[in-house]
């Protein structure tokens, strides 16, 4: 998705007026991408820019995978979809009727779901029952995501909603979470409390912050979980989730280590098209 | 259904809660005005033992502005304690809300205490370890146990643990004549 994106351009660049994304035959999206997508096209929408989404296959390609994820429940109204809007929404037809996902769920100060993270807990719970730890990261899972969509509410500042989705993908073995958040509400949960806890982090990157946390997080084995983003990393490593992290500018891919010789690793990717907010995606293995 | 036990008075959290689920600050404040009309409404009571049976679910944000809150606040003239603590990720959950914000919990489960948050710096552990073996103590005793150590030291160590929020403490008479403090444990 982000190699799309930025071969075409910066959609939220000065002088750009229209933006149109279009999904050829064949393509697949990943719960993240689309819900990065997602915030993107309305992120677009709310600056007045023209919005097209052209979905090449109809509602036998993605737009039918979206739409049973509630993508179009939550897409902007002025966005044109080609060739034609679904016209009813597979999410609200069959919402919870598949165990293996969390429709695309809206995070947003004025309409608190309060169900939300037993939900994607839940989901965990039976995605992932064949983990010996699976228990522990239940628990886990909730409180993860309890912390990042309270922090959203708290703090987030836009009138965007936030938005949460997961999906498993039994043939990679693993389950996604994605949770985003197009205002400050998650990053910015990050710095006051480095200021007390850690006040030598405080002048670094967003970017750098973040790996900083990764170390630390992996390194303290969860002794300074702190709260929002930080205790959330901290925990979902423990539970050696990948953690891939998309910021206005930066994205960094924290992976944590699975053997005993192997290094913990984070990728990071500077100097790419401007998404406002922060998106996270989590990856947990279905089999530890 | 709050129970009278001794001179502790049982608050259950659960019954200021509308589910068993505690998330985040928002839900964690409205609780805590419940919480505190609670223990305004039982003004001679100075120790609470909070039962956290029936609350499935707690997050860090929920426990620190609910649980940890109410310690904080009243620290020094009123102390809380938790019981019927099971599950493990709420505990983890008051451990890391408590230590955030440099409030000591006591948690009671067996009949043994276990300290949640801040713990006591090297030189005062062993004193508020032999506090919580006993409803109440005085320095003199502790100084008993531990030879070598003057009453002012031992003074010292639990006036400290009282100031921190580790135990509750009480003026009274001494046999010398001047004022003595008895240190209580928190549950």
């Amino acid at each position: 998705m982000e190699r799309a994106v930025q071969a075409a351009g910066a959609p939220h660049g000065p002088g750009i007026y229209e933006v149109e994304f279009r999904f050829p035959v064949g393509s697949k999206l990943m719960i993240d991408a689309a819900v990065r997508i997602l915030s993107l096209v309305n992120q677009l929408a709310f600056t007045t820019r023209r919005v097209r989404l052209i979905f090449d296959e109809g509602e036998a390609g993605t737009m039918g995978y979206l739409n049973r994820m509630g993508f179009f429940d939550h897409l902007a109204r002025e966005v044109e979809v080609g060739p034609v809007r679904p016209a009813q929404s597979a999410a609200a037809i069959y919402r919870g009727g598949n165990a293996g996902l969390v429709e695309i769920a809206r995070i947003n100060k004025g309409h608190r779901d309060h169900q939300l993270p037993g939900r994607l807990a839940d989901a965990i719970g039976r995605g992932c029952a064949s983990r010996p730890d699976i228990k522990e990261l239940t628990g886990a899972a909730w409180t993860i995501f309890a912390e990042l969509i309270d922090n959203v509410f708290s703090h987030s500042q836009t009138r965007l909603d936030g938005l949460a989705a997961l999906q498993m993908y039994p043939r990679g073995d693993r389950l996604v979470v994605a949770v985003s958040d197009s205002g400050l509400g998650i990053m910015e949960t990050l710095r006051p409390a480095l200021q007390t806890s850690s006040p030598h982090l405080t002048g670094l990157s967003d970017l750098d912050l973040l790996v900083e946390i990764f170390r630390q997080g992996l390194s303290r084995h969860g002794a300074d979980r702190g709260d929002g983003l930080k205790g959330s990393a901290a925990k979902a490593m423990k539970f050696q989730a990948d953690l891939d992290v998309r910021l206005p500018n930066q994205r960094v891919r924290l992976t944590p280590a699975r053997g005993a010789y192997a290094p913990n690793r984070a990728y990071c990717f500077d100097g790419l098209p401007l998404l406002w907010g922060t998106h996270i995606a989590f990856t947990f293995r279905l089999h530890a | 259904m709050n129970l009278m036990k001794g001179s502790n008075y049982l608050i259950a959290l659960r019954d200021q809660m509308e589910d068993g689920q505690g998330w985040g600050r928002e839900q964690g404040r409205q609780v805590f005005q419940r919480l505190l009309g609670q223990v305004e409404a039982t003004p001679d009571c100075s120790i609470f033992q909070i039962s956290l049976r029936g609350v499935e679910r707690a997050d860090i944000s929920f426990a620190s502005e609910t649980l940890v809150e109410l310690a904080r606040r009243y620290r020094r003239v009123k102390g809380f304690c938790l019981v019927d603590l099971i599950d493990a990720d709420v505990k983890e959950n008051c451990e890391a809300a408590a230590a955030r914000k440099g409030q000591p919990l006591t948690v009671w489960s067996d009949g043994k205490a276990e300290v949640l948050g801040p713990q006591p710096s090297q030189g005062t552990r062993e004193a508020l370890e032999f506090a919580l073996q006993r409803p109440r103590t005085r320095a003199a005793e502790f100084v008993v146990e531990k030879p070598g150590l003057s009453i002012a030291n031992a003074s010292m160590k639990f006036k400290q643990l009282w100031e921190q929020g580790f135990l509750l403490r009480e003026e009274s008479a001494a046999d010398t004549g001047g004022v003595e403090y008895v240190y209580s444990r928190i549950g």
